[in-house]
């Protein structure tokens, strides 16, 4: 589904991110570590055309990323706070969002009730505008918000920090289910081994923008990733 | 004296803040225009003399003291609007061993420092020395600039309490603009004279040298109050009203939903803006530019190109406001337009339309001033579709070139953060250009043709909007890589 060719991301000649060639199957689950400045955000920046690669390409379905506009119905994203409008209820920006994916508000509804449990009461309905919100909160808004539009493709940039406990296992229990279910292609960085390795089939380690590792996830993985991190 | 450390900290504050030497070219911008305006000032200080030696009715320092409540009663009015409320971080404070009354003094005090309450000096003095000190005596023209600046730190004090107690909202603004106009109104028709009182009033206070007693009770009277205000409202969030905002958002737009996504993101930049302090202090900047014809209708000193300048200038008044950061308003949340299910197209396209319903709107307003002629007619609708037809489209290509996160989380008036060099280079051009048109063709043709030939102009980019607006798309396009990256970036 995702394949990137020879590509190169630099800043004033230093680079952060060379991927000669990768190629992310439909329905693959795709877990992506590596510690800061690694280049995960670059990568996840690139597929979704939001910064210029240097040299190579992304293509999603066979078609060119880069000011392309037909990877958009079928995607859905959550990076940082840019990606929420934070001037809106949750409710307001729900159904902004849904609108431009066309779902009507019964769907909406219908999706939000099943996002009650990870919302754990404190979402749905709150007068509260986003901005208002904790972090944590913040973070749930913008995960549902991207899986709102039934999205073939999803990328999700580090979910698990500032969740607490019971919603990372909430988080992961969705993450599993919609892979089953729909078949549901994902892309997820993390920093919390364990979880990656929970919810991905395949982790891709970066280190200072190069591919250092690629392995399906096993029973060693996570001993092996956590060798490969220890100092 | 702690008080002298915390005025430190703030000092420490401003000039470490990152933005402080960032943005050099905007100082220098800035430092240019108000030395103008001081000059202005000081020019209009030496030269009111001579203006009000020829309206009858006392000396010019007796018709001066009689405008006295109306300056203050106005410039009440514009510090509600316009004067922000000193905070210092009062919480990483509070757990300290200092005392609130010292805090709280500091707090009341700071604003007293800033420039705003001595710009007017520019005027006053020059005004002292000419026709004060010239009819009286130096004892009563010195009197006269102490009383004043007395006055205006007592109407600086009265403004923050106001505001504290009352909140900056649209209501209160106009509770305050309704009593102003009514009193106006009343002195018109000779039914009540608030000139007189004034007149009275501030001839006692600089002729007799008790008089001075009078400011300085007010400015006691009001800083007391003040003090009794936040001895009645012990914790921060009681008075920072900031704090505990969960205000319910109902802000009902759902007959926008007609019109698709360009209605929802139409209805989403109209919320934006009612729901950010920064753009309802813009709005209702431009609520009062509206006022601008009474001040160049009125006068038959200016030139055609002038009075076509203000035309201009208050029917497109929401769209330049507007469309000078048409694309920055978005900084904020600029990765969700780009990466959600949005065409391009119709992000330009939504701003387009919005700015045209800006122009509408601000037509329809200005349709009162019809009454000062049939050229102001004429003048009003070429001002429209030139603003309409060619503005909005320069305005948004040219917005493209704005990288700069605009943060409206933070406050407020006479905020330029977010704002460079670039704002005025886009600007410019669009106020100018129609100036030196009007007055170039006025002089060389006539007036008709030179007004005929902005319409067509106006009309030609109406027909052309869809390949000009394709322009935009292109543009918008080729930039958006630095714009965002731009965007990212917080101060």
């Amino acid at each position: 589904m995702i394949q990137a060719l020879n590509l190169k991301k630099a800043y004033n000649e230093a680079t952060v991110l060379n991927i000669s060639g990768l190629r992310i199957p439909k329905g693959e689950s795709f877990g992506l570590v590596g510690n800061n400045g690694a280049g995960k955000t670059t990568f996840f920046r690139l597929i979704l055309d939001l910064i210029e690669a240097s040299d190579g390409e992304v293509q999603i379905d066979g078609q060119k990323v880069a000011r392309n506009e037909s990877w958009k119905p079928f995607t859905g994203s959550f990076l940082d706070e840019g990606f929420l409008i934070d001037f809106l209820t949750p409710n307001e920006y729900f159904q902004f969002v849904g609108k431009l994916y066309n779902k009507s508000e019964g769907d909406i509804a219908l999706f939000l009730e099943s996002m009650e449990e990870f919302f754990n009461g404190e979402i749905n309905g709150s007068k509260k505008l986003i901005r208002e919100f904790s972090k944590g909160n913040q973070k749930k808004i913008g995960i549902a918000a991207a899986l709102l539009c039934d999205p073939q493709l999803l990328i999700l940039d580090e979910p698990f920090t500032a969740l607490d406990p019971s919603s990372q296992i909430r988080l992961k229990r969705i993450l599993t289910d919609l892979q089953e279910t729909r078949n549901m292609t994902m892309l997820i960085s993390s920093h919390d081994l364990n979880h990656v390795t929970e919810v991905c089939k395949r982790i891709v380690v970066l280190e200072k923008g190069n591919v250092v590792k690629d392995i399906a996830t096993g029973e060693d993985t996570l001993k092996e990733l956590e060798s490969y991190f220890a100092v | 004296m702690i008080l002298f450390d915390l005025a430190k900290h703030e000092w420490l504050k401003g000039i470490r803040s990152s933005g402080f030497y960032k943005n050099v070219t905007m100082r220098i911008f800035t430092s240019i225009f108000s030395l103008y305006i001081g000059g202005l000032l000081l020019f209009m200080g030496f030269s009111l003399n001579k203006v009000l030696e020829e309206v009858p009715g006392g000396t010019p320092m007796e018709l001066f003291n009689g405008a006295m409540l109306y300056l203050l009663l106005t410039s009440l009015a514009l510090r509600f609007v316009m004067q922000q409320l000193s905070t210092v971080n009062l919480s990483s404070y509070q757990v300290l061993p200092l005392k609130r009354s010292i805090l709280i003094n500091f707090l009341l005090l700071k604003p007293l420092v800033s420039m705003a309450n001595y710009v007017m000096l520019l005027v006053i003095v020059p005004f002292a020395i000419r026709s004060v000190a010239g009819y009286y005596s130096g004892a009563v023209a010195l009197r006269f600039v102490i009383a004043f600046e007395l006055m205006v730190w007592s109407n600086s004090l009265l403004a923050s309490f106001l505001k504290r107690r009352f909140g900056s909202g649209f209501l209160s603004f106009i509770v305050v603009l309704v009593a102003i106009a009514a009193i106006f109104l009343l002195e018109y028709l000779h039914l009540f004279s608030l000139f007189a009182i004034s007149k009275a009033l501030f001839g006692f206070v600089v002729i007799n040298t008790a008089g001075l007693l009078v400011p300085v009770v007010m400015v006691i009277a009001t800083f007391l109050l003040n003090k009794w205000f936040f001895a009645q409202n012990f914790y921060p969030e009681r008075f920072n009203r900031k704090l505990q905002t969960s205000r319910t958002a109902t802000t009902d737009l759902s007959f926008l939903n007609r019109f698709g996504i360009i209605g929802e993101l139409i209805a989403l930049q109209i919320k934006l803006m009612l729901r950010h302090k920064r753009t309802r202090t813009l709005l209702f900047v431009s609520a009062m530019f509206l006022l601008y014809g009474l001040l160049f209708y009125t006068n038959n000193h200016y030139g055609d190109g002038m009075v076509f300048f203000c035309s201009m200038f208050m029917t497109g008044i929401l769209m330049f406001i507007y469309g000078q950061w048409s694309i920055s308003w978005d900084s904020a949340h600029f990765d969700s337009i780009l990466t959600k299910n949005i065409p391009t197209r119709t992000y330009i396209l939504s701003n387009y339309y919005l700015m045209l319903a800006f122009n509408i709107i601000c037509f329809v307003l200005t349709t009162p001033y019809f009454f000062f002629g049939t050229k102001i007619i004429y003048m009003h609708l070429t001002a429209f579709l030139f603003n309409t037809g060619c503005n909005i489209i320069f305005l948004l290509f040219f917005a493209t070139f704005n990288n700069k996160r605009v943060d409206l989380s933070r406050s407020s008036a006479m905020n330029y953060q977010g704002t460079t060099y670039k704002s005025f280079l886009i600007v410019l051009p669009i106020m100018l250009f129609p100036i030196l048109w009007v007055n170039l063709l006025a002089w060389l043709t006539s007036l008709t043709i030179a007004l005929g030939s902005l319409a067509a102009m106006g009309l030609i980019g109406l027909i052309f909007r869809k390949p000009l607006l394709d322009l935009c798309v292109k543009q918008f396009n080729s930039r958006k890589y630095v714009i965002a990256e731009g965007f990212r970036e917080v101060e």
